[in-house]
């Protein structure tokens, strides 16, 4: 950890990569229904890579990191789901379509874990910030 | 008469230790004027970085009434930690004037 007031940019780096993966959620729940022809591959679901970021201060507190970063993001599964639809106009000769491999349920425990987190460094920032400002109280 | 001996011992008593702390005596006011130095020079950095922070607030915000803000919690990051360190700066400058009205108070 490092600066003046460390703590709100540690959560600040929570709040954005939890942001980050409830942005990659809503871009998986918005093409759960996303079908492709079988030749195609499928809509592949966005999975957030977390990193944790290394403190740069020296000294005893030297291996407290400065919270975490997006390192980036990895695709799911082109494959899919094979579906048969033969009315569908993207059907092929044997009325095969190909769905992604995307749960509804899997992503909305996602999107709650990564609200919850959100809303768990919003806690730690609004902490962090009465306390420098409790210790800027003081004396007077 | 056997007043003078024990006056003079005491003055040249009071005079040797105060000849002889002369180097110290000029190094102490080097290190007061490094010390001022160091308080302006961190007084300067903090006035700095205040108004860096406080223009990355300003940035954002306009950013924000444009619609360019990428993310909420940029801005509030910014505008706490200019809020933060604008209090910091007032309550070190309100602790610094307090300091000297306390010594100009002081009775000689």
């Amino acid at each position: 950890m490092s600066g003046l007031f460390g703590s709100l940019g540690v959560a600040y780096s929570g709040m954005d990569t939890y942001k980050t993966w409830i942005d990659a959620t809503a871009d998986n729940v918005a093409n759960v229904n996303t079908v492709r022809r079988t030749d195609q591959p499928a809509y592949q679901s966005k999975y957030v890579v977390a990193a944790s970021v290394p403190g740069t201060e020296n000294g005893p507190a030297a291996d407290i990191g400065n919270g975490t970063s997006v390192a980036g993001v990895e695709l799911g599964d082109a494959e899919g789901k094979l579906v048969y639809d033969p009315n569908h106009p993207l059907a092929d000769a044997q009325g095969m379509v190909r769905y992604p491999a995307v749960e509804l349920a899997d992503q909305m425990t996602n999107l709650i874990i990564a609200q919850r987190a959100y809303q768990a460094n919003v806690t730690v920032f609004e902490r962090a910030r009465d306390a420098y400002a409790r210790a800027l109280e003081i004396g007077k | 008469m056997a007043l003078i001996p024990p006056i003079s011992t005491n003055f040249t008593r009071a005079v040797t230790p105060a000849t002889a702390p002369t180097a110290p005596g000029a190094a102490s006011s080097v290190g007061a004027a490094q010390r001022s130095n160091d308080f302006d020079s961190a007084v300067g950095n903090a006035l700095e970085d205040l108004n860096s922070k406080q223009l990355k607030a300003d940035q954002l915000s306009r950013d924000a009434a444009t619609g360019k803000l990428q993310n909420v919690e940029e801005y509030m990051l910014a505008a706490t930690e200019a809020q933060l360190g604008t209090q910091l700066t007032v309550a070190v400058r309100n602790k610094a004037v307090e300091a000297f009205n306390e010594i100009m108070r002081m009775q000689v």
